[in-house]
């Protein structure tokens, strides 16, 4: 058999609390199209980013034919012939295709000759089969076509493995045709091709071979010819259920909030779901399934276009964070640092910003000594750990600052509260802590909507689960149906029908 | 025993701050300054300075906070100058004095509105906009005086300018000194002042926390509107007669003093004692380089490298401070293991 082209041994990877990668060995043979697929958190990313030489391996070695190579930077990649696009392409939107496909080569002389450029970009296109204009800006092009143009830099550069980290995310079905029309020329040619999916059928699709990654773990790697969907599920989200704090069953009280065909032209659409006192319900689904967009919809940050919110019984046009705020829908963000906190100012300035007129005189000014009782009944009631609520928030820890966050929209008496990722990067202490706080907050008869990409959490914290994809609502599954197995066979598209049962 | 010398760091690490530094070179200044000429320490003196520059000074105020508030605007002394040739346009025309100075007064509440509107709600770039609107309204000042220059206002008006109102402190100075009190009120004890500073830091957050960043946006490019063309009808009565040039090229020295002071080019940070420092600073350095018969354009020269040196200074502070704290964490890890 032939000797692969790119090798990893045993690679491991740290980062603070977390073990994104552990003892992962993957190789790629030549010509050869190898998925990588994983739930989010995987390690997927961390693996394409020392390939890479984004980040290097704490452990473990990676080897081209069969040598060992130390990759430091993008530009040692390149000169590996190890290429990777994104989900996103990254080309420079006011230069040519020509331009953009040659933009990385240094070897071409101090002056630029068009012509000569101008035709061994048509040499590359044709390699490739694909038909561009390369004299064209990049601007116009479509996300498929500057694809094509990434790839082509790609191959202008003898690029032998070629990563694409969820290339159809943004792709049209008849875009992601043309993709795979590309991919499989380029395996002909002898190009190794790292496919990471979210999608099954495409990944069964086109890959000659599906490893699939769990908690920085090689789970299995096996042919496409002797894997099954069911397998491959069951090996992303086989992990056990421990270490989670388990909700207990509250009753459910008044229905406080009904949603009826919530629809954003081009985001989502037909969301529909009802919101109980004393409910925690989840969202489940990948990354694109657009939940972070229904929650910013309801919290008036990007309205909906159509549908119904019909809040305590009264229909309502949330149009405004102000007007969702005044009917007691909070909203905390995923991205704490960007959306979350003003880093800078301190815990208590934080926590009473979205209710400063509650803190102020008929002048208009703050009072103080009010504000800071707030901030400190919450540091007692949160356990934050900090020397005073004057403390900027940038110095402290992750889960701490995630408990500021959590202060600053319960300080609000929110009936809903949304949490968008609430543990996402925080110790296991602090999750545990946050979890204990929702259940606490449900005993009051609040209800949360708990938007998490971690399946076991979601299981565990919620009473009932919707799950979305692609804008989509898959389905609303009862505690008593939910398993790791039926979310995320929802969340991936597969068995539709079965899902729409409880909805 | 212990306290005292906590008491002791914490007023150091106090003069560590960039306002601790700008105490430190005013304190040169007027040393230096003193062993000129004695005539400096004089309140006239110090007084006089004042009245030189009240017109900026006065726009330096709200310039902070749009500043704080990462916004910029260029056009404030075109604002000046067109409030002041307005209402020597109104006055030639017949107009009663009285009447002219409030529809000036208005025309700038319409122009900051003209500006926050489009910066606001267009959500285009402050610099850009203000830019055009510095071009804009100093054409239509030019409009109406043409290369005229207009005088010859009634005695109250210049009187009002140039004579001591209250001890003695002119009009312009009391008017300074008020707004002074009331912007620090607002910047740093009111709820608004706190929406100015979070905005500033990142005006995403703060949306997402159902604060309300278009009108903070307007009211404080409305409040600047109106604080120009005051400043402008205070300088035409200082001055007694106004040109088109009036207030021409006030921006630079206006945005110098603010950045001077500590705040933040980026928005978010900044306070009304520091540029209220930078102000003294700037005053003092130029009168004490007449007294050493440095030209103006030395002078000029002098307070941009003082600029420069604004807005480095805090970096090179930042990392100095941060590589010593790297060094700390490195050896407590290495303790740890």
């Amino acid at each position: 058999m032939e000797k692969p082209v790119i090798e990893t041994r045993h690679i491991s990877k740290r980062f603070d609390m977390t073990q994104a990668l552990c003892d992962v060995s993957l190789d790629l043979y030549p010509g050869e199209v190898h998925a990588l697929v994983g739930e989010n958190g995987a390690g997927k990313s961390t693996l394409i980013k020392i390939l890479t030489g984004i980040h290097r391996p704490d452990e473990g070695e990676i080897l081209l034919d069969g040598k060992a190579v130390q990759i430091h930077n993008s530009q040692d990649a390149q000169a590996l012939g190890i290429a990777a696009i994104y989900q996103e392409p990254m080309v420079f939107p006011d230069l040519n295709v020509a331009e953009n496909i040659f933009i990385s080569h240094q070897d071409r002389g101090k002056f630029v000759r068009w012509g000569k450029m101008y035709k061994d970009a048509e040499a590359v296109l044709a390699k490739l089969d694909v038909k561009l204009n390369v004299r064209s800006q990049a601007r116009g092009l479509t996300l498929a076509a500057q694809q094509a143009v990434e790839i082509a830099k790609a191959i202008s550069l003898q690029a032998r493995v070629l990563i694409m980290d969820e290339p159809t995310a943004s792709l049209s079905a008849h875009e992601v045709q043309q993709l795979f029309k590309l991919i499989r020329s380029l395996r002909s040619q002898g190009v190794s091709i790292l496919f990471i999916g979210h999608r099954l059928e495409e990944v069964f699709e086109i890959s000659d071979r599906i490893t699939v990654l769990r908690d920085g773990m090689k789970i299995s790697s096996k042919l496409r010819s002797e894997a099954t969907t069911e397998g491959v599920i069951r090996d992303m989200v086989g992990r056990e259920i421990k270490d989670f704090f388990l909700k207990g069953a509250t009753k459910r009280g008044d229905l406080l909030m009904s949603v009826r065909n919530l629809s954003k032209a081009g985001v989502f659409r037909g969301i529909s779901f009802d919101v109980y006192g004393g409910e925690v319900l989840g969202f489940a689904g990948l990354i694109g399934s657009r939940r972070t967009d229904v929650c910013l919809a309801l919290f008036g940050i990007e309205p909906a276009d159509s549908g119904e919110i019909i809040f305590e019984g009264k229909p309502q046009k949330i149009r405004s964070p102000q007007q969702a705020l005044e009917l007691g829908i909070t909203y905390a963000s995923e991205d704490r640092r960007k959306l979350g906190l003003t880093m800078p100012m301190s815990i208590a300035s934080n926590i009473s910003l979205p209710m400063l007129p509650r803190y102020m005189n008929v002048l208009g000014l703050i009072r103080r000594h009010e504000e800071i009782a707030a901030a400190e009944e919450f540091r007692r009631r949160l356990m934050i750990r900090a020397e005073s609520v004057n403390v900027p928030v940038e110095r402290l820890s992750g889960g701490n600052q995630q408990k500021v966050m959590l202060s600053k929209w319960l300080n609000a008496n929110p009936k809903v509260l949304i949490l968008d990722e609430p543990t996402r990067g925080i110790d296991v202490g602090a999750k545990a802590e946050v979890h204990h706080m929702i259940n606490d907050l449900t005993d009051r008869g609040l209800a949360v909507i708990l938007v998490s990409s971690d399946l076991p959490e979601v299981l565990a914290m919620s009473d009932r689960i919707l799950v979305m994809r692609e804008g989509r609502q898959m389905g609303i599954f009862e505690k008593a149906q939910a398993t790791e197995e039926t979310i995320m066979t929802a969340a991936m598209g597969q068995n539709h029908n079965v899902a729409e049962v409880a909805a | 025993m212990l306290q005292k010398r906590n008491l002791f760091l914490n007023s150091l690490a106090k003069l560590k701050s960039w306002e601790g530094f700008l105490l430190f070179l005013l304190a040169v200044i007027f040393i230096i300054n003193s062993q000129q000429t004695s005539a400096y320490l004089s309140v006239q003196n110090q007084i006089n300075l004042f009245i030189l520059s009240i017109e900026k000074i006065i726009v330096v105020l709200t310039m902070t906070f749009l500043i704080i508030n990462a916004e910029i605007d260029l056009s404030a002394p075109s604002i000046m100058g067109l409030a002041a040739c307005l209402m020597a346009w109104l006055y030639t025309q017949g107009v009663p004095l009285p009447l002219a100075l409030a529809i000036c007064l208005l025309v700038g509440v319409l122009c900051g509105l003209f500006n926050g509107l489009w910066i606001a709600y267009a959500n285009l770039s402050s610099l850009v906009v203000t830019l055009a609107m510095l071009i804009c309204y100093r054409g239509l000042a030019r409009v109406f005086l043409e290369d005229k220059s207009i005088g010859g206002f009634p005695e109250w008006f210049n009187l009002l300018g140039q004579k001591p109102l209250i001890g003695p402190f002119p009009l312009a100075m009391i008017v300074f000194f008020v707004l002074l009190v009331i912007a620090v009120v607002i910047l740093q004890y009111s709820g608004f002042g706190r929406h100015v500073f979070v905005i500033g830091n990142n005006a995403e957050v703060a949306r997402y926390s159902g604060v309300r960043v278009k009108r903070v946006k307007m009211l404080l490019y409305v409040a600047s509107g109106f604080v120009s063309a005051l400043a402008g009808l205070l300088f035409a009565a200082r001055l007694g007669a106004v040109r088109g040039d009036t207030a021409l090229g006030f921006e630079l020295d206006i945005i110098t003093m603010v950045l001077l002071g500590g705040v933040s080019i980026f928005g978010g940070s900044g306070s009304l004692f520091g540029v209220f420092l930078s102000i003294l600073i700037v005053l003092n350095l130029r009168n004490g380089m007449s007294l050493a018969n440095l030209t103006g354009h030395l002078q000029t020269g002098v307070i941009g490298a003082l600029l420069i040196f604004s807005v480095l200074a805090p970096n090179i502070f930042a990392q100095v401070r941060a590589a010593f704290r790297r060094r700390r964490v490195a050896a407590a890890r290495d303790e740890a293991c």
